[in-house]
């Protein structure tokens, strides 16, 4: 426990010195300026488009930190060979993973909590702009920002694994944004295909490829919240329970088999 | 108790569907309070002896103990201060954070850290750099850091692989102090090197290694003596010059006698030997026929 708590601060002060990601930070502040000023060219929908746009922006800005904290946070270890120095202290290999893990996931979290505050400003701000007849229901957009929080430290795992079985970066890279893409695209093929048209238009291995890729692959679009938060729908709760349970199953899992590759890795 | 044993190691390396044999069947024990010199050329394996002991990588076959303990245990780092050889340290962190960070790592209670770690800041001539971010360090300054965190916990065994690497004349003679000290303090010391005459100074014993085959295993001292060719007999004459005389082995006994008999006044007697370094290359040399002809 000593150890995970120390390789956890290390990887937090690591993020927190981080040049590269003092600049995203900035930008993507920027982005969450902007979106009280776009929303205004909406007429009517300020305040449903200004939740979206905020949303929108959120889970643009967890994209870029998970896929790059996930990936070049181990490698970067192994490439300039700080890994060496930490390992060769009595830390077991899986504390140091799981430490880097958590920080990287508590980062996530803190972004998004920070982000929340922002959010409550220009959100609030949106709506005073133009009435709307719904009314903001910050429930509901709180449970979207955690959700997104939850995807994406679920994508930094996938990008973790990645970066302990490759030895050149450009596998995790590409690999993580591929495993993105595909699952945050498999739910609504699957959906496509069980519906009539879908069976008719798309071939019997087609149909299966895609039943495969639904079922492995993470499933990105079950964290979508954005259209409760906008437009305000009670909560499917039980779904959310669902959810929550898949993450912590699929994350696990990912965590579990990256520490096994990692286990037998050799640092040369 | 052996505070390492190395038993048959064996270390493969695969290259592009090649392999290549870095370690062959290497046994070794090391005793406690002793500072044992690996030696060999480069490409001999003793880096990857090292990172076999450290777990970094692991052996193809074979097996190794530290403190009784297999050596792919986290416990058995435990007792163990390790240089790396060309270290690397976390470099958004200052000198003083790197040490506090390893001290946790190893336990050790807050209240002494701060004391230690200035000790070892100052052993290592390293006081005025350490809240400088390792980001600027030189290499030499990185080396002495990594002398510095391996003394930090005050272990039993220390495993330095090059520790005089990339250091000033300066740096290498306090090098030699600090292992001398710790081997005052009964300390065990493995370290590798290619430099005999730091092993001269600091071993007492000495293993060579050549294409991952230990060929030669003695102490300094009987190396030293065997390496005796001869000696050098100065003496005082009666026009109150000095004069040297070279004798064999074998006559040494005979001349001082006739010379004592003749009342002649000796000065000195110098053994003319063989130094680590002749040994070092002879053994190498004597290696290169018989792995030709495998
Ligand atoms: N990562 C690696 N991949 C492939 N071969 C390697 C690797 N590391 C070492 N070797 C090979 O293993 C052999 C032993 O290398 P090692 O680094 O242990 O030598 P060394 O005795 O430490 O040499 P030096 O004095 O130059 O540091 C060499 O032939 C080397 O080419
Ligand atoms: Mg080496």
């Amino acid at each position: 426990m000593q150890h995970f708590k120390l390789i956890f601060s290390a990887t937090f002060v690591a993020i927190k010195r981080d040049r590269l990601l003092h600049a995203l930070a900035g930008a993507s502040l920027l982005l969450f300026l902007l979106v009280p000023v776009i929303s205004m060219f909406s007429m009517r929908q300020v305040q449903e488009l200004a939740i979206t746009l905020f949303l929108s922006s959120l889970s643009f800005t967890l994209l870029i930190f998970s896929i790059l904290l996930g990936v070049f946070s181990i490698w970067k270890d192994i490439e300039k060979r700080y890994i060496i120095s930490v390992l060769s202290m009595p830390i077991k290999r899986r504390d140091y993973l799981l430490g880097k893990f958590s920080a990287i996931a508590l980062f996530l979290m803190f972004t998004v909590c920070l982000m929340g505050i922002i959010g409550y400003g220009t959100i609030t701000f949106a709506a005073h702009q133009y009435q709307s007849e719904i009314p903001v229901s910050w429930p509901n957009i709180f449970t979207a920002m955690l959700m997104s929080g939850a995807k994406y430290i679920l994508l930094a795992a996938v990008a973790l694994l990645f970066s302990v079985i490759s030895t050149s970066i450009f596998l995790p890279i590409t690999g993580t944004i591929g495993i993105f893409l595909a699952g945050s695209a498999t739910q609504g093929l699957y959906e496509y295909i069980n519906s009539g048209s879908g069976a008719q238009d798309i071939s019997l291995t087609g149909q299966y490829v895609i039943k495969a890729l639904y079922y492995l692959l993470p499933n990105f679009s079950a964290f979508d919240y954005q259209v409760y938060a906008a437009y305000t729908l009670a909560l499917p709760l039980d779904t959310i329970f669902y959810t929550v349970c898949y993450w912590l199953i699929y994350t696990s899992f990912l965590l579990f088999c990256a520490s096994i590759i990692f286990e037998k890795k050799e640092f040369r | 108790m052996n505070i390492v044993e190395i038993n048959a190691l064996s270390k493969e390396y695969k290259v592009k569907k090649k392999r290549i044999r870095a370690l062959d069947n290497l046994s070794l024990t090391i005793q406690k309070g002793e500072i044992f010199g690996f030696l060999g050329p480069n490409g001999a394996g003793k880096s990857t002896t090292i990172k076999i002991l450290t777990d970094q990588i692991r052996a193809t076959s074979g097996s190794a103990t530290i403190f009784g303990i297999q050596s792919n245990k986290a416990e058995a780092r435990r007792q163990i201060g390790y240089l790396p050889e060309n270290p690397a340290f976390y470099d958004f962190m200052t000198a003083r954070e790197y040490l506090s960070f390893t001290g946790k790592c190893f336990n050790m209670p807050e209240s002494s850290l701060a004391e230690r770690t200035n000790q070892v800041l100052a052993t290592l001539d390293l006081l005025d750099a350490a809240n400088r971010p390792l980001k600027g360090f030189s290499k030499g300054m990185t080396q002495r850091l990594g002398l510095a965190q391996a003394l930090l916990h005050d272990p039993d065994l220390f495993i330095f692989d090059e520790p005089m690497s990339g250091l000033d004349p300066v740096g290498r003679a306090m090098v030699k102090k600090i292992i001398k000290d710790l081997k005052n303090k009964g300390k065990t010391v493995f370290f590798s090197t290619h430099i005999t005459s730091d092993v001269e100074v600091v071993c007492d014993r000495v293993g060579i290694l050549v294409k991952g085959r230990l060929v030669a295993i003695d102490s300094v001292e009987h190396i030293m003596a065997t390496g005796i060719e001869g000696y050098i007999i100065q003496i005082r004459g009666q026009d109150n010059k000095t004069e040297e005389i070279k004798v064999s082995n074998s006559e040494l006994n005979g001349v001082i006698a006739r010379l004592l008999a003749d009342n002649v006044k000796i000065e000195r007697v110098n053994p003319v030997a063989h130094n680590l370094e002749d040994f070092f290359l002879d053994t190498i040399q004597a290696q290169v026929p018989t792995n030709e002809s495998q």
